[in-house]
Order: structure tokens, then sequence, then C-alpha cells
């Protein structure tokens, strides 16, 4: 079960222990601010975007083409940014850091 | 009728656009995904503040005022949307789900012991109108009265406008209202502030007249769909019970198969270009949203109804701020029907269909049906 710290927009750090299958969902069962998953998580609304611990994005990987389409218009955007509901949550990724973007 | 299906194919391969003919103008039609995407982003060049123009054609003669909050742009919009967010969300918190699981339990029940059902007026329509109630608040006694409104509260095909009707029931709800401190929509709407004031009844009157107009004959459209596709696909309802997470996908990719909206249009307050279109001070382009859900270089088999579909970047709720107020009811709506189709269910054997085709001056395109028999088996 990964462990993973979300860094709300407000600051907050919340730490989240969580057997779901991906960073979105892992947030909304959590109640993590600023983390909606409206669609579900199929990548059609973007309320799961978070910017990547720079010392995470290699394990993470970058954003797919359909999520570049995505966040190419997203304020905020950067080079580190993913749609939560894209990053699936495995054992390698115990430890990490995101910072949630927020509408 | 394959051309019913995606009658935008060859002009969104070829140009990405095609003109339709509105209020004696050419209004471009913006038929790819990310160039739709970028259009809805853009408001300062493509804008929502022109009232009664949000769909293709006017709707002066069916309404007097500005809907809120679409018909308006940032930073106001930003505003305006804030304040009603709250009410809209309803549909994410556990305890509302519940009541519209409950709701919808009831109606699959009663249909499946009725036997046959005419899904779009015996069912879709009273399905949306309870659903409304729950979401505003309001007794479920008030949705018989608006389940007389019919499909399309400004253009029914069999009943007409009623619109007037409408506004009628809006004007005498908030002076019923009056000084209430009920959780409903029209009491909170009288006491709320806004921007260190009270709401004017022109703008009440916006927020209410879209609560009644959105989301009618779009959700009563993807319902009767989603109904008829069940039934011709037996297989389907298997597919849906084996995996939870089906049903949240199958929720998404009907939105995006049946896209109920065809065209939400924005108005050009200065001179522009739109993919090699001229758009003059003032006149108006197309957001064409069945085409961009049928995209071909986003979409794989895009005229396929793929239930696990993920990821599916679909803007069948729209895109950007002006993006669906109502979006969270319909996905609950859907998926709550979807679970009880398959927990309460055998099958849903088809009777007949006759398709709702909307006839523009450039493309003639299904929407839904006028009416579909069907029969519920459990």
């Amino acid at each position: 079960m990964p462990k993973v710290t979300y860094v709300t927009p407000s600051g907050d750090e919340v730490v989240v222990n969580s057997d779901e299958p991906n960073l979105m969902q892992a947030a909304v069962t959590n109640q993590v601010e600023g983390i909606l998953g409206d669609c579900g998580g199929v990548a059609s609304c973007a309320t799961c975007h978070v910017h990547i611990d720079p010392q995470w994005i290699d394990k993470v990987g970058p954003a797919t083409d359909i999520e570049q389409g995505m966040l190419e218009l997203e304020d905020n955007a950067t080079d580190n940014s993913r749609l939560g509901c894209q990053v699936k949550l495995t054992p390698e990724l115990d430890g990490l850091v995101v910072r949630v973007v927020g509408q | 009728m394959p051309e019913h299906i995606d009658p935008f194919r060859e002009d969104r391969q070829q140009s990405g656009v095609k003109t339709a003919t509105a209020e004696g103008k050419e209004v471009p039609l913006v038929l790819r995904l990310q160039d739709i995407r970028k259009t809805c982003k853009d408001t300062k060049t493509f804008s929502n503040d022109n009232p009664m123009m949000i769909v293709l054609h006017s709707e002066a003669h069916v309404r007097n005022v500005r809907q809120l909050p679409i018909e308006t742009d940032p930073p106001e919009h930003t505003d305006y949307r804030a304040l009603v967010e709250p009410i809209y969300r309803k549909p994410q918190q556990p305890e509302y789900q519940a009541e519209m699981r409950k709701l919808v339990a009831g109606m699959v029940k009663n249909a499946a012991a009725n036997g046959e059902v005419e899904v779009v007026r015996e069912f879709a329509v009273p399905l949306q109108s309870r659903g409304l109630a729950q979401l505003l608040g309001l007794p479920q006694s008030e949705a018989e009265i608006w389940i007389g409104w019919g499909v399309h509260i400004f253009r029914d095909a069999q009943l007409g406008s009623k619109g007037s009707e409408v506004d009628k029931y809006i004007f005498s709800k908030y002076e019923e209202m009056q000084g209430s401190d009920g959780d409903d929509f029209f009491s909170i709407l009288n006491r709320i502030d806004f921007r260190d004031r009270k709401l004017t009844m022109e703008e009440k009157h916006g927020y209410a007249n879209m609560a009644f107009a959105g989301g009618r004959d779009t959700v009563i459209n993807t319902i009767s769909s989603i109904l008829v596709y069940l039934a011709e696909h037996p297989e389907a309802i298997e597919f849906l019970r084996e995996d939870e997470m089906h049903i949240t996908t199958a929720t998404e990719e009907f939105v995006r198969y049946v896209s109920p909206v065809t065209i939400i249009s924005r108005t050009c307050p200065h001179a522009t270009e739109v993919l090699g279109h001229q758009v003059e001070a003032g006149e108006r382009i197309g957001l064409c949203w069945p085409s961009a859900n049928r995209d071909e270089t986003i979409f794989d088999n895009p005229d396929e109804v793929v239930l696990d579909r993920a990821p599916n970047p679909h803007v069948g709720f729209g895109f950007g701020a002006h993006n669906c107020l109502g979006q969270h009811q319909a996905r609950l709506i859907v998926r709550s029907l979807l679970h009880e189709v398959c927990d309460q269910l055998d099958k849903i054997e088809f009777i007949e269909a006759v398709p709702e085709i909307e006839e523009e001056s450039s493309y003639s395109r299904q929407v839904g049906y006028k009416s579909a028999r069907i029969k519920f088996v459990s």
C-alpha cells in the first residue's frame, strides 16, 4: 500500500496510505482538498491536476498525449503536471509527494 | 442511418469546420476536439455574454431573461457560478447518492412490474423531473407539475413551448419562499448574498430558468438512448455487472456517444478568424460537441460504444469555465440507472423506437428518441 503525501493548495500536507488504483481515487477517498475527480477517472475533466515533486518525476513518468491535450490548456500547468487519475499507484511509488493544483 | 450518427466526419477530417445557417447568418461550427477546447478557454475572443443566443438558434421567443451563470463571461461568471456550485455539487455527497439510488430503484421496479414502458415520456421525463426535485431540495409533488412540461420546456414536439408557464411557476415559487429559511433552491437564492447584496429578481429568474431548461432534454435523450442500447445489446448488462468500474466508464462513454447537446454558440465581440472563416464583430461561432467526441485522432473506434473506454477525454459536458453545471447530477442519474438495471433486471427487450432527428441547414443528427417502447424483464 504506497504512502502518498499530497500538499494541498492551502499548504497542508495530507499523508494517505491507500489501496486505491490511482492518485485521484486515493485523494477523493481521503477527501484531499483540491482533487474532485468529477469524471471518475477517464481524463475528461482535469479536476485532479497535480504537480509531481521533481524528485519523483522520473519514477512517475511524463504525461501521456491524452493528458497533454488537457494540460496544455490548464492554468498552472508545468513540466511536472499530471492528471492524478492517470497515475497508477504501484509499490514503487511508496513515499511519493505531489502538489495539488486545485481550481 | 449512419449519416445521422456522425454527420460531421468528412468536414472534421478535411477542414475542421462546417457552417450552419442560423438567424440568417452562416455560423462556422468548430469540429475537432482540441480546437473546441482552445475556443472554450479563450472567453475574450469567444464570449458567452449574449443572452438568449447560447444555443444555435435564438431563444428570444421563448424566454426574456439571461440564463445564469452560463450567459456571462469571467470574471462575472466566476462569481455567479461559485454562488450555486454547492447546490449543483450535492450529487457528490453519499447521502444524496443513496437517495437518488432509492428513487431510481423504485422507478425500475415499477416499470418492470408494468411490463412494457414507453421510455421517453413514461420513464425518462419522470426520472429527470424527480431527480431535479431532489437536487433543488423541493418535495416530489413539485416534480409531478414539471413532468407535464414535456421533453424540452421550450420546444416539446407534442406540447409546444412551456416557456411562459415555467416563468410563471418560477416567479410564484420565489414569492412563496419569501422569508423562508428552507434549504430549497428558491429559499437559498432569495436570501443568499452576492457581492455584498441580494440577488435581483432578474438574476434569480435567470438561475431558475437555467435550472429548468438545462439538463432537461439532454438527460432525457441520454436515458432513452442508453435503455435502447441495452435492449439491443443484451451482453452489455452482463459486462457492466463484471466490475464496479464499468459503471463509471460506461457512464462517460454513453455521454460521449450520445453527446446530447449538438451545438453551443459563442459570440465574437471583435472580428476574428476561425479555421479560415472570417467572423465579423458581433457574429457567432458554434462548438460542435458530438463531432469533437468522435474525433478519430483522439478516440479509437469512435462510432462504437466501448463500455470500458479509458481514458475517454470527451467534451459531452462541455469544457472550461462554462462546462455543464448539472454534470454531477447527470452522472449520478446515469450511474444509478445502470446499477439498478444490473441489480434488478435479467434483460431489456426492445419493442420499437422512433428516433428524434435534429434537422439543421447543413446536417441532420439523431439526438435521442421521440418514443421508444421496451420491456424491463426482471
